[in-house]
Parts: C-alpha cells; sequence; structure tokens
C-alpha cells in the first residue's frame, strides 16, 4: 500500500575501538520510494559503508546501532530479532559488496554459489534451483556454460555481474550496492550500470548506489545523499544538486572531478582532510575545510538537515545564493 | 608540436619509436609463450611538454613507463631523452644519470614510502645519493624547499614524521617532493591520485600543474581518467591491449574521437553533463588476453565497425595532420 520501501530514521551508529567509541553514522534521516535510485555519495571514511551495513542489519560485532530506526516496508529493522531479520535478507533487501571480486568462493562454481542462495531461503529442487541461477545469469549476459566455471576463469566484470545476479535472484525488493563499480575499468563499470539500471525497469527493485565517485553517481541516480563525516549534508533529486549544489561541500565535491566535455577551468578540490570521528570538530563539521565558514560556524552543535526549498534538504544554514565568490576561475599555467 | 621554432632549438624531452617490451612467461605449460605488453608504442613528447598515456588495466600504460624510466629494458624500438639514443648502462654513473634526469611517481602512496624510515631519512636519500647537497647546512635548507613547495610546512614538523602519521595526500606529496628532489627533466607519473580520496586529488593535480611550469619539466601523465588527462595534458595518447590506438592534442582526441575503442571510453567516461542523455555503449567485452592477442588489430574482436580486414593485419598508425595519429582503417577512408 505504501509508496516508501525504506525510511531511515535520525539513525546512529558506530564502532567500538580501543581509543573510544567512533560514531560512524551520525543521525541520518531519508525516506527510499519503491523503484527509486538512490546514490549516496562521500569520501572514505564518511559513514556511507556503514550506513549500508546497518540497514542490512550486518554490522560486525565491535559496532552497534545506537539510536534511530529503519524502517523497511513499515517495519523497523533495528529490533527486529534475528531470524526475522535473516528471512528478510536476500529475499526482501540484498547486498552487492564492495568487494565483490574476492567475494565469491573460489573452491565452489558459480552454479553451485547461485542455487546455494536459492536453497538457503527458498525450497526448492536442484533443477529448480538451477533453472533460477541460468535465468539470473541470462540477465546479465552471461552464458548458462559458465554455472561450472570457477571464480578465478571469470574476468572482473564478468564476477561482478555474477555477484548482481546472486543478488537479483530471489528477486528483491530493495538492492544496495556499495561501491560495486570501484575496481572496475570505465567501460566494464559502465556496461554493469546500464545493466543494473535495464534490471531495474524490468524488476522494479529500489537501488542505493554508494560510491566516491560523485561524477558517475550525478548520471545515474533519481536523488542524491551526500555524506560527510558521519553525517548526510544534503540530499535532494540529483540533477538540482548537480546544477545548484546547496551545501559548501557538496560544491566542493563537484570541484573535486574535472570535467570531460565542459569548459576546461581550473577546480580546486577541497583543501584540508576530512576530520578525525572519535573527536569531530565543534559546530558543522565541515567548517574547518569550508571556504565560506563564518566564526558561527564553529560553535554550538552540528547543523542538521533542513527544507531548503524545491524539496531539497541541506545542512547548511545560509544560502549559497549570497555567496557570489563561489566562482573558481583560475590563472596560472595551462588552466 | 605547437612552436616549431621552440622545437627546433630543444630536442624532444622523449621520443619512442616502434618500442617494443614481451615478458616472457616461465611456466612449462605457456613455454614459448609471451605477455605482448608493448608493441610498436611511438610517439614524443615535447620539452616542457605533458602528454596523457590513458588506458585501461592491462593496456601497457604502466609498462611503457617502466621501460621510459629503464626499470626493464625494451625489446626493440629506440627510446631517445634529451635527444640521446638510450644505450645499455656502462656504469652505474650512467644508470644514476639516466634516474636523476627521468623521475617516476608512483600510484601507491602507501607502499612508496618505507614505514620504518622518517619522512626525513626517506627525503635526504636523493640529495645523498646524486650529491646533490653541499654539506649539512645546505641539505637542511634543501629538505625545506623540497616539503614546502609541495605544500608540506612547516617542513621542520613533517621531517620528524614516519610516513603513517600522515594522511594518503601528504604521502604523495612526499613521493613528489622526493621526484622533484633531484631536478629531473621528465617525470613520469603512474597515476599518482587514483588512490587519494576526491576532495584531495585536484589539490594534488593543481600543484603538480603548479610545479610543471615552475620547473620547466615534461610529464608524462599515465591515468585510466579521460577527464583527468584532459585536465593536466595538452597531448594524449590512448592504449589499448599494448598499442596506441590514438594519439593528439587532447581536446581534438576528446571533442572528435576517431578510433572506436577511444569513443567507447569516452562514452563510458562519467560525464554529468552530457550523461542523462546518454547513449548506451555500442561495445561491450574486455581487454583481450595480451598471451595470444587478437590477429590484426586488437579491438577488432569488440569493434561495431570491424571488416574482415581488420583482422588480418595490424593497422599502422597513420598521420591525419595536426598531430594527430590513429591505428585505426576507418582513418584511411
Amino acid at each position: 500500500m505504501s509508496d516508501t520501501m525504506l525510511e531511515v530514521r535520525n539513525l546512529r551508529a558506530g564502532y567500538a575501538t580501543a581509543k573510544g567509541f567512533v560514531r560512524a553514522v551520525d543521525d541520518v534521516s531519508f525516506s527510499l520510494r519503491r523503484g527509486e535510485f538512490l546514490g549516496i555519495a562521500g569520501e572514505s571514511g564518511c559513514g556511507k559503508s556503514t550506513l549500508a551495513y546497518a540497514i542490512m542489519r550486518l554490522l560486525r560485532d565491535n559496532a552497534r546501532v545506537e539510536s534511530g530506526g529503519l524502517l523497511f516496508k513499515g517495519r523497523d529493522l533495528v529490533p527486529m530479532p534475528a531470524a526475522e531479520v535473516d528471512a528478510l535478507r536476500w529475499t526482501d533487501m540484498a547486498m552487492v559488496f564492495q568487494s565483490a571480486m574476492n567475494a565469491l568462493n573460489p573452491v565452489l562454481s558459480i552454479g553451485e554459489q547461485l542455487t546455494d542462495a536459492v536453497h538457503a531461503h527458498r525450497s526448492v529442487s536442484r533443477d529448480e534451483a538451477e533453472a533460477m541461477a541460468v535465468e539470473m545469469l541470462a540477465l546479465v549476459d552471461i552464458n548458462a556454460d559458465r554455472l561450472r566455471s570457477y571464480p578465478h576463469q571469470l574476468s572482473g566484470g564478468m564476477k561482478q555481474r555474477v555477484m548482481i545476479a546472486m543478488a537479483l535472484i530471489l528477486k528483491p525488493e530493495l538492492l544496495i550496492m556499495d561501491e560495486p563499480t570501484t575496481a572496475l575499468d570505465v567501460v566494464v563499470q559502465r556496461s554493469i550500470i546500464e545493466k543494473i539500471e535495464e534490471l531495474r525497469r524490468r524488476l522494479g527493485f529500489s537501488v542505493i548506489f554508494i560510491t566516491h565517485d560523485l561524477s558517475l553517481l550525478v548520471e545515474i541516480s533519481d536523488s542524491l545523499g551526500i555524506m560527510y563525516a558521519g553525517r548526510l549534508v544534503e540530499y535532494g533529486p540529483a540533477a538540482a544538486l548537480f546544477n545548484e549544489p546547496r551545501h559548501p561541500y557538496t560544491e566542493g565535491l563537484m570541484n573535486s572531478f574535472p570535467s570531460l566535455t565542459g569548459p576546461l577551468r581550473r577546480m580546486d578540490g577541497i583543501e584540508g582532510r576530512t576530520p578525525d570521528l572519535l573527536s569531530p570538530p565543534p559546530g558543522c563539521r565541515y567548517a574547518p575545510r569550508c571556504r565560506y565558514a563564518r566564526p558561527a560556524c564553529s560553535e554550538g552543535g552540528c547543523p542538521g538537515l533542513a527544507p531548503s526549498g524545491e524539496g531539497r534538504l541541506s545542512a547548511c544554514p545560509y544560502p549559497m545564493g549570497g555567496r557570489a565568490d563561489g566562482g573558481v576561475a583560475g590563472e596560472g599555467g595551462r588552466l | 608540436m605547437s612552436d616549431e621554432r621552440d622545437a627546433a632549438a630543444r630536442p624532444p624531452a622523449l621520443e619512442l619509436r616502434s618500442v617494443v617490451k614481451r615478458f616472457p612467461l616461465r611456466s612449462l605449460a605457456a613455454y614459448g609463450k609471451a605477455v605482448h605488453a608493448m608493441d610498436d608504442v611511438s610517439f614524443v613528447l615535447e620539452a616542457g611538454g605533458s602528454l596523457a598515456l590513458v588506458g585501461e588495466s592491462g593496456s601497457g600504460k604502466t609498462t611503457t613507463a617502466s621501460v621510459i624510466a629503464r626499470l626493464y629494458e625494451r625489446d626493440s624500438g629506440d627510446l631517445v631523452v634529451d635527444g640521446e639514443p638510450a644505450r645499455p648502462f656502462r656504469n652505474r654513473a650512467e644508470s644514476l644519470a639516466y634516474k636523476k634526469k627521468v623521475q617516476l611517481i608512483f600510484q601507491d602512496p602507501f607502499g612508496s614510502l618505507n614505514p620504518t624510515h622518517t619522512i626525513r631519512s626517506i627525503l635526504e636519500r636523493p640529495f645523498l645519493i646524486h650529491g646533490l647537497a653541499d654539506g649539512r647546512a645546505d641539505l637542511e635548507a634543501r629538505l625545506s624547499e623540497a616539503l614546502e613547495q609541495v605544500g608540506l610546512s612547516p617542513a621542520a614538523e613533517y621531517l620528524r614524521r614516519f610516513p603513517h602519521e600522515l594522511s594518503g595526500g601528504q604521502r604523495q606529496r612526499v613521493n613528489i617532493a622526493r621526484t622533484f628532489a633531484v631536478e629531473p627533466s621528465i617525470v613520469l607519473a603512474d597515476e599518482p591520485t587514483s588512490m587519494l580520496d576526491v576532495s584531495i586529488r585536484m589539490g594534488v593535480m593543481n600543484m603538480m600543474l603548479d610545479l610543471k611550469e615552475r620547473k620547466g619539466v615534461s610529464y608524462l601523465y599515465i591515468t585510466h581518467d579521460l577527464a583527468g588527462a584532459r585536465y593536466m595534458c595538452g597531448s594524449i595518447a590512448v592504449m589499448y591491449a599494448g598499442m596506441i590506438m590514438e594519439i593528439g592534442p587532447t581536446e581534438d582526441v576528446i571533442r572528435d574521437a576517431v578510433h572506436p575503442y577511444v569513443k567507447l571510453l569516452k562514452s563510458a567516461s562519467p560525464s554529468p553533463e552530457s550523461g542523462l542523455a546518454r547513449a548506451p555503449l555500442d561495445a561491450s567485452g574486455e581487454i583481450p588476453s595480451l598471451i595470444d592477442p587478437p590477429s590484426g588489430c586488437r579491438f577488432h574482436p569488440r569493434c561495431p565497425y570491424a571488416e574482415p580486414r581488420c583482422r588480418e593485419a595490424v593497422p599502422e598508425l597513420a598521420d591525419l595532420g595536426g598531430g594527430r595519429g590513429v591505428r585505426c582503417v576507418l582513418a584511411l577512408r
């Protein structure tokens, strides 16, 4: 009945370390519609993978969700007993992991690994499971005779497509992909993304696609969330974020990807480095690197996401419009 | 290519003519076979110029840098540096002199600094090995200058530290400082920013551009990222399966690529401006095995325009004029 697939409410999660508790995800909220493609961008250590693992209830032993809710089709995953999560995982929500190239078991054939996933969740015959595996492999353009192949006989791109086939074999409604194409060459990356798009149109699942490559996400996402130091700092339609970023960090990230076809201009990236989450800076966590920071930005609590018009959310209390010095025209050298 | 009088006055920084590099396979099963990592690679890097070598993994771009740095010797073909043909080193002095002239920046800022040494001892080495410092005080001054010109200041603060105490971006800056310490004339940069966090990549790239202007060095910049190549270099050479497929001024090649592989690479590269309405890829597949490379044009098994003759002979790198060259029969029409 509801159009909402997943609602993340004020999620706080982190890791207990020898030096203290690292809150990798801090007060993150967003919602995902059925069939929506949400991109989440951020640099290493911004909490994007922790968020994915928290949604899948796959956090490691030293990690925990402190507070907040993860409503998957209206049911909160956070307090859910493990057995019920097991029943949802893979059948209703599945994940393609960052190290997918190495996530396949080297001593089992592709067919065995695909049918294992089926047998773990459905009581079907071997032939039926194999038929499902063949069907899924066909969807990712891999020939059925590859069922007998072992992972080392496949190229990186094929392994990644096998991982996608495995994630989709039980027709989940939510697919989470954590840097699924980072280790692949651009042509292979593009063909995998085209494949995911085609499958999403055909099967109608929702996608959360996590990567550091904002230039890629802008192209493929319906909505975009930008994370920095554990916080969601901007959220909105992908094209709108690209055309008119409303958080200085989003603008900085956009300024970190040289253009292939646009005008050639000097780009500055962002000065400084991401903060240590053991002792985040006071006030806005981006303030120490922000080119527009005012003294007030480094005081008090970290500003949360607030509506900034046109269905968009930004965690910067100051509108970008007033910052006319946003130009990055360069001098010197070729640029 | 830009200023002919200039080019006449100074020989090109680097010239490769039909360079071939194969790595023989050692196993018995593959007896007599070799990895064809570099085949018929020719290009010119003008003095003070910058050439991007772009390709996917396994295209031979890192082998090309290693052959130029003479980490391995080429099998055949000519390598000319500053107008001088490269010959086998007769002694250590010749080898040192070459390495002082041609420096490499490696991809991995984590693996290329010895973790048990301080930044001081890492940075001192090039000065000591090449005898570039005149006494302790001069060495100190040079160390400080080396760090400060890559944006690491106060230098004394960094000299004391160990690599693990620095971020990835800072480590790569130390690598670059070490590279420039010996005042090279040619810098071979092998994906220097690909392992860095995205927000700090531009800082390192801009610093490299500024250093190039100030020091007048020539860059061979190796990358898989077409947009990054455009940002960094005036010329570009696109490699595929060990061969250069297209070469020329960067803007011309990116704006109107001739080779089907270069078109494919361009259409696959992230580009938000053109992406929302982009056409689907018109070829798929992956780089072929370089042990038994395809006959004829190495791209023909994936090429949507392949003709029977593409299977038969390797096309020459045809001169299109304007500094452009393309290795494709289509270019000959």
